[in-house]
């Protein structure tokens, strides 16, 4: 055991240290944190690992998904904290082979990794890039293509702004359980009734009133980064993201997803207030892009990880498909029908639909057709004002 | 106050809540670093249970907030009562007309007026205070989120007209999610957190026996082996929510109310109402699903 005694303070440094691997990991760790979890190591002791495990997780972890970081880092850092960077250093360039540490996740073993290079001061970046590449041959993962999405010409930057600040996308509103004062609405606004009332002498001169005020629905876009899709995708992306934005009035919740053989959420990339930040991140995010487009499988995913995402029957989703699907029809359409009856209006705007004549005949195109509430061309990007205003019409509908 | 985990695991166990010892560190911590903690996990893993086992096993008082989209100030804190003030001021202005306005402004401010919420109620909790439990923060919106950050950082609020209110004693406070969205980097920091998974199979039996009573040991045995497999992979891919704890109570409940001594497919499809809330998922356990699920049981038992 070499956690080291809290007399001599060995147990102090070592948790210090784990903090910053943690936070290198990905773990938002800040140092508030490291001091509690001194504290909480003290108060549960050090006899046993796993108590102490526990202990340092509650504090330091605050998101579901880095739980197992945690769990792994915490391991292999409290096994031994110098023998294990060491070993770990000295393994990784030839881990392929190797059971244990093929399986730690990439971040916790470039968490580990740099440790290593700071003790000698010398940083090398190859040992990294070789650790990297250990990670990727040992999973079964194909050649994996990420998305370039440029960032935005000044043109189209320019566009993409004025598109979003005239056209305000007009996702609908439902009346929201929040009041705010106003001067219709049944309940009596009390605290400004009397704070009127005092300037009045006590006399109810003016009655203010608590109207429910509108709240934009959630939306939940889907776009498809196929191949076949690959031209549309990125400006689509842009305009979406600068059009939710929501500059005035209440944002409402927004959640985005990539698919093409499988789902990428891009809702953390849409966090990000400034456009290119956005496409770059997506870019990064995206690792199945210009491939094929598996819409069940993906809607799958969506309906077993993300259900709650839709919430309440209140979303509006977006499909943005060619509707050229490769995977199986029955999964699509039982996949479809679940969508369908929880969400509130499912529009599918598709660019195949600039060609005359233009009938989804297409196995995955038929099944889409039959089960979106509404569909809408967006091929021609230059004209989004076409997009903003017939979606305007069919969530009316 | 609980010494150790242990004391705290076997305080829990006594009024029927059967925690696991990462679940017990985490709540022993909170207890002892005066930390608000949240619980997140799936519906039905018992998130809402422990802040009540706790209460009553502390004793302490248990306050419940329940979240909602639009939840506001005037109902988590405290409101004035606005229709008793003004008239308050009324009889003032004929009993004793020019009066001291200081005075009555006093009068109107006075303690009585003032109706507690569940927050307000925590904070001025006598010792050794009690336990507020803050059910599905996430389906408050987040300016709600922004408006607890004062209550979780420091135990205390403030009130524009009174002044800010201390905790008597630090409030025991919990906190739970569905994760219906993410909840705020600034609430999280400022809590303990602990993801509550389901239990594994031997804490499920325990929670079944204690529960249901009148189960006999071997139908326990089954109720728990045959939730615990569809929770798991890949059976549980087959559906879109997995029963909880509550479910596999309540089909347990069921099981014993048909008189079943043994689980046999049969009884499976009969009652897959109780475990699954959904069409589609009650569809989806087929007699012959069940009959996988219930094999290899069928020969351990």
């Amino acid at each position: 055991m070499q956690l080291g005694d809290s007399r001599t303070g060995k147990l102090a440094d070592n948790i210090t240290g784990f903090g910053r691997a943690l936070r290198r990991a990905g773990v938002r760790t800040d140092s508030a944190r490291i001091a509690l979890a001194q504290q909480a190591a003290q108060l549960v002791g050090v006899s046993s690992k796993d108590d102490l495990g526990a202990a340092m997780e509650a504090v330091m972890v605050s998101r579901e998904q880095d739980r197992m970081v945690f769990r792994e880092l915490f391991d292999a850092f409290f096994r031994d904290p110098e023998v294990a960077h060491k070993l770990l250093a000295q393994m990784l360039p030839r881990a392929e082979g190797r059971a244990e540490p093929s399986r730690r996740r990439p971040r916790v073993s470039e968490a580990l990794s740099p440790q290593k290079a700071f003790a000698r001061m010398q940083p090398k970046p190859q040992d990294q890039q070789v650790d990297f590449d250990a990670a990727m041959t040992a999973s079964d993962l194909q050649r994996l293509k990420h998305a370039d999405f440029n960032g935005l010409s000044g043109s189209e930057f320019r566009l993409v702004e004025r598109l979003a600040r005239d056209i305000a996308l007009p996702v609908p509103s439902v009346p929201s359980r929040r009041l705010l004062p106003g001067i219709r609405g049944a309940r009596m606004h009390w605290p400004g009734v009397m704070r009127h009332a005092a300037g009045t002498g006590g006399e109810l001169v003016r009655l203010q009133r608590l109207q429910r005020h509108r709240e934009p629905l959630p939306l939940l876009v889907l776009v498809d980064v196929s191949g076949s899709m690959e031209r549309y995708a990125r400006l689509l992306l842009a305009f979406l993201h600068a059009a939710t934005r929501g500059g005035h009035g209440r944002v409402g919740r927004r959640d985005v997803f990539a698919f093409g053989t499988q789902l990428t959420d891009l809702t953390p990339a849409f966090r990000q207030a400034d456009t290119d930040a956005m496409l770059a991140a997506a870019s990064l995010a995206i690792t199945d892009f210009a491939g094929g487009t598996r819409l069940g499988e993906s809607l799958a995913t969506l309906r077993q990880q993300h259900a709650r995402r839709l919430v309440g029957r209140r979303t509006l989703v977006l499909a943005i498909t060619d509707g050229l699907d490769t995977g199986e029809p029955e999964q699509l359409v039982h996949e479809l029908d679940w969508l369908r009856r929880r969400c509130r209006r499912l529009l599918w705007l598709n660019p195949l639909l600039r060609f005359e004549g233009y009938a989804p005949t297409a196995r995955g195109a038929a099944v889409l057709h039959r089960h979106a509430h509404g569909m809408l061309a967006v091929h021609n990007i230059s004209k989004l004002e076409e997009l903003a205003a017939g979606l305007a019409a069919l969530m009316a509908s | 106050m609980f010494t150790s985990i242990d004391a705290l695991t076997q305080g829990l166990q006594g009024v029927g809540y059967f925690a696991d010892r990462r679940l017990a560190t985490a709540v022993f911590l909170a207890l002892r670093l005066q930390r608000p903690l949240l619980l997140e996990g799936e519906p039905g893993v018992g998130k809402t249970e422990l802040a009540k086992a706790l209460a009553l096993s502390l004793p302490r008082d248990l306050l419940r907030l329940q979240c909602y989209d639009g939840l506001e100030q005037r109902e988590a804190l405290y409101e004035w009562n606005y229709a008793a003030q003004l008239l308050h001021m009324r009889a003032a202005e004929v009993l004793h007309a020019g009066a001291d306005t200081a005075q009555v402004e006093r009068e109107v401010y006075q303690d009585r007026y003032l109706i507690r919420r569940p927050l307000l109620q925590a904070l001025q909790a006598p010792a050794p205070g009690a336990v507020l439990l803050i059910d599905e923060v996430d389906r408050a919106d987040e300016p709600f989120e922004a408006f607890l950050l004062e209550y979780l950082g420091e135990y205390q609020v403030s009130i524009p007209e009174i002044g800010t209110v201390r905790a008597v004693a630090t409030p025991v406070t919990i906190l739970t999610s569905n994760r219906t969205r993410e909840l705020n980097d600034a609430v999280k920091r400022r809590c303990l957190y602990h993801w509550l998974d389901y239990p594994d199979r031997e804490r499920e039996l325990d929670i079944v026996r204690a529960q249901v009573p009148g189960a006999s040991e071997a139908l326990a045995r089954q109720v728990a082996g045959f939730v615990g497999k569809l929770r798991s992979q890949p059976f549980a891919n087959a559906f879109q929510r997995a029963p909880g704890i509550a479910e596999s109570v309540e089909w347990a409940r069921a099981l014993v109310a048909l008189d079943t001594l043994v689980v046999d497919p049969e009884v499976v499809a009969d009652t897959a109402g109780i475990l699954f809330k959904q069409r589609e998922d009650v569809a989806a356990l087929t007699r012959d699903l069940a009959t996988d699920l219930l094999k290899p049981e069928a020969t351990a038992a």
